[in-house]
C-alpha cells in the first residue's frame, strides 16, 4: 500500500505534467453562504405559493401523494386516514422536536403503537427504537426541504431524525410548512452551503436523503415497479399555517 | 490490476451476441427506451446545454489540481473519523477490504450497485476469503444468483427474461414465483431486507464525492444505497481517484444532468449524501466508515491520451446510442467496462492489448459523444487508441501494412491515379452484380460481411477536369 505522501505526489505529478484540455473552473460558490441562503429565503417568502403548485405537480409526476391542511393539529386525522387504509399498526416518528408535534397521545388511543425516535442513539431507547423500525409499516418525518423543480423531499439525519424512519416502513409520511419550499437544485446548494458552513447549524447528522417519490426499479424486463426496497408509497403533507 | 486474458476472440463473442434472437429484441427494446426517455428530458430543459457545458468545465478543472482535491476530501472524511485507504492498484483495494473483513470478523457483506468493485472483482476474493457479498440491486441481484457479468451498466439484467428470472428465483429462494415482475421484486424485497440487517459490512462505491464537505454521494433508484450505508455495522466505500468534485454547488449541477441522461429521471429516486459514520446522537448508520480512494491505472491517462475519459459519469447514455453497443449488447465487450467509453477504460485499466480489437468496434459516428452529459469527445480518443495499437505493434502486420500502404497512396496523387487504373483492372474478376462481394486474401475479411461498391470507370477528380 503507497502512504498518503507517496499517492499524492505520484498524482502531483501527473497534474503537473499536464497542460490541461482548456481553462476551466469549478462552480462559483456563494462568497457569503448565510448570506445568500437568507437572500434565497426572502425570494421563497414571496414566491412560494408558485413553488408549492411546481412541487405539486413534480410531486404527483414520480407518484408521490400530496395533502395540504391548515393546522399542524389536522396532520393526525390524515396520518389516521393513512393508517387505517393500509391497516397499519406500527408507526415510528421523528422526536417530537424534529416534527412539531407528539403523535403518541394522538395516535395511541386508534390502537397504534407509536415508537419515537430517542435523541440519544446508543442506550436502550436506541435499540428499542431500532426494533420498532423494523417492523413499523409507518414512518413520519418532517422535510428539511421540499423542492419544487423535481419534486423532492430533502431529509436531514440527526439526534431524534433518524434516516431509517423515511427507508425502512412501507408508507413514508413527510410534513413540511412553506418556509421549507425551494425552486431549484441550485437553491438547495445554496442551502447546503450554508449548513455546512455554519458550525452551529444541523450539521451534525451523517446523512442528507434527497427523497423524489416511492423507491422504483426496473430491472425486470424494464416494467416500472415501486417498492423494491424503500417505501412503496411517499405521502407529502404541506401544513399551511401552525 | 488486468482482468483474465478472455478465451474466445471479440469477433466471435459479437457473432454469438448477434445470432441470439432474444438478445437481439431486448437490445432494441431498452436502447431505444432510454433514448426516448433521455431525449424527451433534455427537450424540456432548455438549460440542459449550458449546464452540460459546466459539468464538463468542472471535471477539468478537478483534474487540473486532482491531488488538491483528493488531499482535502481526505482530510474531511478523517475529520469526521472516517478512515481513507490509498490504493494505487486495484488489487491493494481488494486487500484493504479483506484485511478490514478479517480483523472485524464479517462474514457477509451487502452491496449496492458499483462499478469499481466490478473492476476489482471484489465478489470472487470476498467468497474466497470465506465472506458472502449479496449485491442488492435487484439486476445486480438476478445476474449474481445467475453466476453471469451485468450486461449494461443501468440495467445490468436486461438480456433476461421475466420468465428466466422466475425460474431462477424458483431455484434460489425454495419457492415457485410467477413470471411477473412484481411478483419477482416483492421476492427479492422480502429476501434482501433480511439480509440488510444481518450483514456485517455495507459495500458501496460512490458516484461523486465532495472534497470540501468530505461527503460521498450515492444515486440509486431502488434504495437499497441508503439500506447499505444505514444498517451494517461498517461502511466501506471504493471510489476511482476521478470522482472528487469541489463542492456542493459543483454536485448541483451534476445532479440535475446525471439521471436525465441515464434514465430520463429529473433526479433518482434516492440521493444519498454520506458524511462518514452515524454521529452519538444518532440510532442508525454505521459505527466505522471507510473509504478507499482508488487510482488502478487511472493517473497516467491525467497526462495520457485518454484524460477526457476521466470526466466519465457513468450513466451509460453512450451505450444505448451506440450501433454497435445495440448490436451486441454488453457481455460482448468481455470487460467490466462497456460501450464506447468503456472500450476507452478498458484500454486505460487493462492495456491497449486488450482493446486490440475492442479499439475498432466502433463506427465513430459521434451519438456517444452527442450523447454525453460532460460531452466526452470519445471519437477522437478511439483513433488515438488506435494509432497507438498501430504505433505498438498490437495491431495485427497485414491491418498495419494495408494502413500504412493506404498512407502512402493517398498522400501522394501520383501513386493514388496509378493505384486506380490498376484496381479498376484488378477488381474486373470480382465484381457480381455491380458489388464487390469477396475479395481475395485478407481483404476477404472485410468483404466478408460487407460489400464494397467497385470503383467507379472515372474518378470524381477525372470528371471534375470536365466540368472545370
Amino acid at each position: 500500500m503507497a502512504t498518503r505522501a507517496e499517492f499524492l505526489e505520484r498524482i502531483g505529478r501527473e497534474v503537473r505534467r499536464a497542460p490541461g484540455l482548456f481553462p476551466a473552473s469549478a462552480a462559483e460558490r456563494p462568497a457569503r453562504p448565510g448570506e445568500a441562503a437568507a437572500a434565497v429565503r426572502r425570494q421563497m417568502a414571496e414566491r412560494w405559493p408558485e413553488a408549492l403548485e411546481r412541487f405539486k405537480r413534480e410531486f404527483d409526476r414520480v407518484n408521490g401523494i400530496f395533502h395540504r391542511v391548515g393546522r399542524l393539529e389536522e396532520v393526525v386525522g390524515v396520518i389516521r386516514d393513512v393508517a387505517r387504509e393500509k391497516d397499519a399498526r406500527d408507526l415510528i416518528t421523528w422526536a417530537p422536536g424534529e416534527l412539531g408535534l407528539d403523535l403518541r397521545p394522538r395516535l395511541g388511543p386508534d390502537g397504534l403503537s407509536v415508537a419515537v425516535a430517542p435523541s440519544d442513539g446508543q442506550g436502550d431507547a436506541g435499540r428499542r427504537y431500532r426494533e420498532a423500525a423494523a417492523r413499523a409499516q409507518i414512518g413520519v418525518t418532517s422535510a428539511d426541504f421540499a423542492l419544487a423543480e423535481t419534486g423532492t423531499l430533502i431529509l436531514i439525519s440527526g439526534a431524534g431524525r433518524p434516516g431509517s424512519t423515511s427507508l425502512l416502513p412501507d408508507t413514508h409520511i413527510a410534513l413540511f410548512g412553506k418556509e421549507r419550499l425551494l425552486d431549484t437544485l441550485e437553491q438547495v446548494g445554496i442551502m447546503l452551503e450554508a449548513l455546512h458552513a455554519d458550525p452551529a447549524g444541523p450539521t451534525s447528522g451523517s446523512v442528507i436523503n434527497f427523497i423524489t417519490g416511492p423507491s422504483r426499479t426496473a430491472d425486470i424486463e424494464l416494467t416500472l415497479t415501486r417498492g423494491v426496497h424503500g417505501p412503496k408509497d411517499v405521502h407529502a403533507i404541506f401544513v399551511e399555517g401552525r | 490490476m488486468s482482468e483474465p486474458a478472455l478465451k474466445t476472440p471479440f469477433a466471435e463473442r459479437a457473432s454469438v451476441a448477434l445470432k441470439d434472437a432474444f438478445l437481439q429484441e431486448a437490445l432494441t427494446i431498452a436502447t431505444t427506451k432510454f433514448i426516448g426517455l433521455q431525449k424527451e428530458s433534455f427537450a424540456g430543459f432548455p438549460q440542459g446545454d449550458a449546464l452540460r457545458d459546466r459539468a464538463r468545465a468542472i471535471k477539468e478543472a478537478t483534474l487540473q489540481k486532482l491531488d488538491h482535491y483528493l488531499e482535502m476530501l481526505a482530510d474531511n472524511v478523517e475529520k469526521q473519523g472516517g478512515h481513507v485507504h490509498w490504493a494505487t492498484t486495484g488489487d491493494e483495494a481488494r486487500d484493504t477490504i479483506l484485511k478490514l473483513c478479517r480483523d472485524r470478523g464479517v462474514k457477509m457483506a451487502v452491496k449496492s450497485k458499483s462499478m469499481a468493485t466490478e473492476e476489482i472483482e471484489l465478489n470472487d476474493a470476498l467468497e474466497r476469503a470465506g465472506v458472502r457479498p449479496v449485491e442488492t440491486d435487484l439486476g445486480e441481484y438476478i445476474i449474481q444468483l445467475a453466476h453471469e457479468k451485468p450486461s449494461h451498466i443501468i440495467a445490468p439484467a436486461i438480456h433476461k427474461t421475466k420468465g428466466q428470472v422466475a425460474d431462477l428465483f424458483s431455484r434460489e429462494l425454495k419457492e415457485r414465483f410467477a413470471a411477473d415482475p412484481e411478483v419477482l421484486t416483492a421476492a427479492a424485497r422480502k429476501e434482501l431486507r433480511q439480509k440488510f440487517f444481518q450483514a456485517d459490512m455495507g459495500i458501496t462505491g460512490a458516484n461523486f464525492a465532495i472534497a470540501d464537505t468530505g461527503t460521498i454521494v450515492l444515486v440509486t433508484n431502488e434504495g437499497n444505497g441508503r439500506m447499505v450505508t444505514s444498517l451494517p455495522r461498517i461502511h466501506v466505500a471504493v471510489m476511482g481517484i476521478e470522482k472528487v468534485i469541489p463542492s456542493m454547488t459543483d454536485l448541483m449541477v451534476f445532479l440535475a444532468i446525471l439521471a436525465r441522461s441515464a434514465t430520463g429521471q429529473k433526479l433518482s429516486v434516492y440521493t444519498t449524501l454520506v458524511r462518514g459514520a452515524r454521529r452519538p446522537s444518532e440510532v442508525d448508520g454505521p459505527g466505522e466508515f471507510h473509504l478507499i480512494l482508488m487510482d488502478n491505472g487511472r493517473s497516467p491517462q491525467i497526462a495520457g491520451e485518454l484524460r477526457e475519459a476521466l470526466y466519465c459519469l457513468r450513466c451509460g447514455a453512450c451505450l444505448n446510442v451506440c450501433p454497435v453497443y445495440r448490436q451486441i449488447g454488453g457481455h460482448a465487450y468481455g470487460y467490466t467496462y462497456q460501450g464506447p467509453l468503456g472500450i476507452l477504460l478498458t484500454a486505460m485499466l487493462n492495456g491497449n492489448r486488450s482493446v486490440k480489437d475492442l479499439a475498432h468496434a466502433s463506427s465513430l459516428c459521434g451519438a456517444c459523444q452527442e450523447v454525453c452529459p460532460v460531452r466526452i469527445d470519445i471519437p477522437r480518443m478511439l483513433i488515438a487508441l488506435r494509432r497507438r495499437l498501430d504505433r505498438e505493434r498490437i495491431a495485427p502486420l497485414t491491418e498495419r501494412l494495408v494502413f500504412k500502404t493506404m498512407r502512402r497512396v493517398l498522400a501522394s496523387p501520383a501513386l493514388f491515379r496509378l493505384s486506380v487504373a490498376l484496381g479498376r483492372v484488378a477488381q474486373r474478376a470480382f465484381v457480381r452484380d455491380g458489388r464487390l462481394g469477396s475479395l481475395p486474401l485478407f481483404f476477404g475479411k472485410w468483404t466478408k460481411t460487407r460489400d464494397l461498391p467497385p470503383l467507379a470507370a472515372r474518378t470524381f477528380s477525372e470528371r471534375w477536369k470536365d466540368l472545370a
